[in-house]
């Protein structure tokens, strides 16, 4: 009797259950891989919202700085977003009939909120706190990114567990002068004061701002 | 098992072995789940089902609610930071002084007033509790005629035409049901009411009604006024069934006052307290001397101890302990106080009132001043005129303002059957709304403008602290409409009352009187009357029966208005432990009388009226007596509060009282044996006498920490400790809420609570010494430790409990997997488990929430954190300005709430409160023989025991 497979076979078994496990790793790395990568993280990617806002423009172009809107950056946890009503400080006088900002004006005379959709949204479990980020020396861009050069906001870093424990392990290189933490161009120049020096100038380093406590509660 | 020397129940006592074995699992319900038989099938489906929905559970990215941008910058303060807003906590018709804390503009957290006489900065469990009740769902009632919905101009036509009817009538017929009543603004309305309807009649009810105490004053002093007690002043206290520490208005400040003497290392003179009652009270708990003593007893005794102070007489009949004590009050001549609880009868007020004046105390260890309500009236007689009216067809319209008579005064539903026009104003539905024509939504006191008196007169304005959640009205806007047809606002109708007497300053003095939440100089007058001599012949009668049956009010949920509240219901009563329920309270020789044991029903029968109640068996209650708990049983509540125990007031009626033992049995949640502690010693609260301690101060063993080869100090600039001090605390359970309160810590039910799966971070251990007729007790305040060699984070597998640098023993929610390693190690038994999403769970919105704090999922351990959220805010803001977190900058929940300051905490880096307290000779580390150096340490109890009474 003839064999029933022909020696070929041996070839296509051994490929059939190499791609199958191939196919298996492929699966796991993927698994394991995607929530890693930026596109998962959301990172640069711009969300819709009801104003087509640009901080290119109104930081990059007007040069206005980021705490006369977010105004409680300063002094609280959240960053705070400004009231319709600063908006229309100026928009009361320029583009008054733009189509695009309609929803503004619509907010000021209705008296209602608009709602915009958060671009970095950490979860609720960790108590992040604009303040004394600020106070400390660092700077909005560390990771907000150059919203200067964003004509839709986006998020600019994962935000991950990890990018906050690069900083807190090791504060030193990301801390700049006080008059830089607002400056969204600022880059360390001969001139910037050594890291040390600023760890020193800030006082950071007596809190081990590694404990789990320094941020979930 | 734990020694017997210091046990917490008489099951503990008994050595049951089947409570033996229940008792000392950590998971009780483990045991019994191992047991059932499931076979592998069964296994295999569960866990295939627990891997399916834990995949499911990963796939959701979490829903966006976006992030609104208001139009314009609210005035409330900065977003984000916190706020605190001044208002009062209105309880039996006084205002208790509270601040509110506000947090992403609105009130999350109630603290106490430290400007306010009533509060002192402290508050009790039900203004902590408060909050719950505002943010309550089951506040969202209609307004509605019978079973059908209105529109408010539908009442303000009902209302015009009844006052068209009480204008033709002088008002006969209008009759006005309110509670206690300080309010200024409510008794200008009432009194234009009455101006305006001069037939018209007013009357006041509170199921508790402290008539004997009034009553006892109108006997002494031919006038209704009251004592307001300086128990720092006093060096020697006795408490006929007293009340000072716990209910009586201004409970709080005596409180305060009281533990200012109780500690000998902080006082110069510890004051001597005698507590004569028929079960603990708060101040029994802490007293030297706790005799026990029936109503039938007290009758007596009063008379004997008023003779041997007034006259040198000596009964033949006195207890031992009598003359001792009246040698001591007389002893303290200007340094001495008697106080007599509310439920004495008058007569013995009166003797009570006598001793006073005569031991030299008015002026010094009290005062006398005028009453704070509005009308001091006896509430009893005022209901009862009512009630004849009504049933003599006398009253045609009822107004029923914040009461609830068709549920605490039997034979009133009957009554109202012959009232035309009936309507009752509440905030959350009552029996009694249920029955009139007429239920008219209240706003909530934290959404209203109102005012209010404390105990000893000084006014308050409350200010809404959020706009209203739900639709309803102010009081003051109905009165208005009885009066005119149009309705006047709260807020125009307070700054009327107060613009008369503030004229043309009106706007500062109210903007003054806002912020500081009192208003300044309004406090009664001390009063300057003469004793009557008939006061010292008063004799009180001796109630006859064998058996007495007191009806107290639950220190909870009060006479049933915050039954629907599940943080007052599911508090531990402070000796009981009891919760979710109201049994019969029996002494163990009326147990064993009756052949009852806990949780078998017995029936209660007193004149026509009889209830079944299960009975609970309470150590050191008077053999004679049997306690039965007001406020439960309430039919027409809210979800939280419907059929919750056994409703006892058909019982309030009179009469001879009766027990037998009936059929059947309930199951009780009492959480005495729960968590249990394992001691060498067998003595988990230190103690020793006065005398004792004075000849050596280190009497209670001031051991040093053993040494340890692991030992690490957290190395961190800050150290966060605290020191408990066990002679202050008096069990009135405020700490408990608080922690709630702040913490996000949820309420889980009678059914869990049985299964020992309370959630408590902070619980007031109790423990009896002794024989169990008359042992003595002790409380112990119990959280977590803080251990910086703690036994949890050893055997967590994943590091979701672990040590930060400045010594707080922290919990990782989203590192923990459950295991529950870490509860079964801890020897203090404080973790606490998340066995279901009983957060989720709760009948709560998340607006009621703090957001400062996570609020825990399902499966994960959690516990006390010292108020990380606080210690975290406190740390910004030095770091910010560049200093150390200050000693005491730092005040947890438990700590603010406390009226007797039974915890100092801080940053032990800078000194403070805590570290004095801990330098304290009677400071000790519980389970020190475990070496695991707790940042907590307990201050051991001394008493001032008098060496003539025998113990």
């Amino acid at each position: 009797m003839a064999a029933i497979f022909p020696p070929a076979a041996n070839l296509a078994a051994k490929l059939v259950l190499l791609s199958l496990a191939g196919l298996v790793l492929a699966g796991i790395g993927w698994w394991w891989l995607f929530p890693r990568t930026d596109y998962a993280r959301h990172v640069d990617w711009t969300v819709d919202q009801p104003v087509p806002f640009s901080h290119q423009h109104h930081v990059g172009g007007l040069g206005i700085d980021c705490r006369f809107c977010h105004t409680t950056v300063e002094v609280a946890g959240n960053a705070g977003l400004p009231p319709t009503y600063t908006c229309m400080t100026c928009h009361s006088q320029i583009w008054t009939n733009a189509a695009l900002l309609a929803p503004v004006r619509r907010s000021l005379a209705e008296n209602v909120p608009i709602r915009w959709r958060r671009v970095t949204d950490l979860p609720d479990y960790v108590y992040f706190n604009h303040a004394i980020h600020v106070a400390k020396g660092v700077g909005c861009e560390s990771c907000h990114g150059q919203v200067a050069d964003m004509p839709l906001m986006r998020k600019a870093r994962s935000m991950t567990m990890g990018f906050c424990l690069d900083c807190h392990r090791d504060p030193a290189p990301r801390l700049r002068p006080p008059e830089a933490i607002f400056d969204t161009q600022w880059h360390r120049t001969p001139d910037t004061p050594s890291p040390a020096a600023l760890m020193a100038h800030y006082r950071v380093g007596g809190r081990n701002l590694t404990d789990c406590s320094i941020c979930h509660r | 098992m734990p020694s017997l020397k210091q046990w917490r129940g008489l099951d503990a006592l008994a050595r049951d072995p089947a409570f033996v074995a229940r008792a000392e699992a950590e998971f009780p319900m483990l045991a019994k789940a191992m047991a059932a038989p499931t076979d592998r099938r069964g296994v295999l489906r569960l866990m295939a089902a627990g891997l399916a929905l834990a995949g499911l559970t990963g796939c959701d990215a979490g829903a966006q609610d976006g992030i609104l941008m208001p139009p314009v910058r609210p005035a409330s303060g900065t977003v984000g930071t916190s706020g605190l807003f001044a208002t009062a906590h209105m309880a039996q018709g006084y205002a208790e002084g509270v601040l509110l804390r506000h947090a992403a503009g609105r009130p999350i957290k109630v603290e106490g007033n430290t400007l306010h006489p009533a509060s002192l900065g402290a508050t009790d469990a039900i203004a902590q509790a408060e909050i719950l009740g505002f943010y309550d769902p089951d506040r969202d009632i209609t307004l509605r005629r019978g079973r059908t919905a209105q529109s408010w101009q539908d009442l303000v036509t009902a209302l015009a035409a009844q006052r068209a009817r009480a204008e033709q009538d002088r008002g006969a017929g209008l009759r006005l049901l309110t509670g206690r009543i300080t309010s200024p603004t409510l008794a200008r309305q009432i009194a234009e009411l009455r101006a305006a309807y001069p037939e018209m009649r007013w009357h006041q009810w509170e199921p508790v009604t402290r008539d004997a105490v009034r009553a006892g004053a109108l006997l002494a002093y031919g006038q209704p006024v009251q004592v307001q007690p300086r128990l720092d002043v006093a060096d020697v206290i006795v408490a006929f069934d007293g009340d000072l520490l716990g209910s009586a208005p201004g409970h709080l400040r005596f409180a305060r006052d009281f533990a200012s003497r109780r500690n000998p290392t902080r006082t110069d003179r510890m004051s001597r307290v005698y507590a004569v009652e028929p079960a603990p009270t708060p101040m029994g708990l802490v007293a030297d001397h706790r005799l026990i003593a029936g109503p039938r007893d007290l009758a007596r005794f009063v008379p004997m101890l008023a003779g041997a102070v007034l006259r040198d007489e000596t009964a033949s009949d006195a207890p031992p302990w009598l003359a001792a004590m009246a040698a001591d009050l007389k002893g303290a001549r200007g340094r001495a106080f008697v106080h007599a609880g509310p439920e004495l009868p008058a007569e013995a007020h009166a003797l009570v009132h006598a001793m006073n004046e005569a031991l030299g105390g008015r002026g010094a260890t009290y005062r006398l001043t005028d009453p704070a309500e509005a009308e001091p009236v006896a509430l009893a007689d005022s209901l009862a005129a009512l009630m004849a009216d009504m049933q003599a067809g006398r009253v045609h319209t009822l107004i029923v303002l914040d009461s609830n008579p068709a549920y605490t005064a039997p034979g009133f539903a009957d009554a109202l059957t012959r009232v035309a026009f009936s309507l009752t104003m509440a905030m959350a539905p009552t029996e009694t709304a249920g029955l009139t024509h007429w239920s008219v939504p209240q706003r909530h006191g934290f959404e209203d403008w109102s005012d209010g008196r404390a105990f000893d007169g000084t006014a308050t304005i409350l200010q809404p602290q959020a706009q209203p959640l739900y639709d309803a009205i102010s009081p003051h806007t109905l009165l208005s409409l009885l009066r005119g047809p149009a309705p006047v606002g709260s807020r125009d109708a307070v700054r009327a009352t107060w613009a008369a007497a503030w004229g043309e300053s009106l706007d500062t003095r109210w903007h003054d009187s806002l912020a500081a939440g009192l208003v300044d100089d309004t406090a009664v007058p001390v009063s300057d009357v003469r004793l009557r001599d008939a006061a010292a012949q008063a004799i009180p009668p001796v109630p006859d029966g064998d058996t007495a049956l007191l009806l107290r009010p639950d220190p909870h949920v009060w006479d049933g208005r915050w039954a629907n509240n599940a943080w007052l219901q599911e508090l531990p009563r402070a000796t009981t432990k009891l919760v979710w329920d109201n049994p019969l309270l029996l002494s163990p020789a009326g147990a064993r009388a009756l052949g009852v044991r806990n949780g078998e029903r017995v029936e209660v029968r007193r004149g026509d009226a009889h209830v079944v109640l299960p009975a609970w068996v309470v150590p050191g209650q008077a053999p004679d007596t049997v306690i039965a708990t007001l406020g439960y049983g309430r039919r027409d509540v809210g979800e939280v509060g419907r059929d919750v125990g056994w409703n006892v007031y058909p019982l309030t009626g009179g009469g001879p009282v009766s027990l037998r033992k009936a059929e059947g049995h309930d199951a009780l949640a009492s959480t005495e044996h729960h968590d249990p502690i394992f001691c060498d010693a067998g003595e988990y609260v230190r103690h020793t006498d006065l005398a004792a301690f004075e000849a050596d101060p280190h009497v209670l063993g001031h051991e040093p920490p053993l040494d340890s080869l692991y030992r690490t100090h957290p190395p961190g600039p800050a150290a966060w400790g605290m020191s408990v001090d066990l002679n202050a605390c008096i069990g009135c359970n405020a700490c408990v809420v608080a922690c709630m309160a702040e913490n996000n810590v949820p309420v889980v039910g009678k059914a869990q609570v049985l299964h020992q799966r309370e959630m408590h971070w902070l619980r007031i251990d109790r423990y009896y010494e002794g024989a169990p007729d008359d042992p003595d007790i002790f409380l112990q305040p119990m959280l977590c430790q803080h251990c910086e060699q703690a036994p949890c984070e050893v055997v967590c597998p994943v590091e979701a409990t672990l040590h930060d640098s400045e010594g707080l023993n922290v919990m990782v929610y989203n590192r923990c997997i459950g295991t529950r390693f870490c509860s079964n190690n801890c020897p203090y038994k404080v973790r606490r488990f998340n066995y279901f999403p009983y957060a989720q769970d709760e009948h709560r919105t998340a607006l009621a929430r703090n957001p400062e704090v996570t609020v825990r999922a399902r499966g994960v351990m959690e516990k006390c954190t010292f108020c990380l959220q606080r210690i975290a805010a406190a740390r910004i803001v030095a770091d910010i300005e560049n200093r150390p977190v200050g000693a005491e900058e730092v005040v947890t929940a438990c700590q603010a709430a406390c009226p007797t300051r039974v915890f100092s905490f801080g940053n032990m880096a800078e000194g403070g409160a805590v570290v004095e307290h801990k330098k304290s000779p009677l400071s000790y580390a519980l389970l020190a023989e475990q070496n695991t150096h707790p940042r907590l340490t307990y201050e051991g109890v001394v008493r001032n025991r008098n060496k003539d009474v025998g113990a």
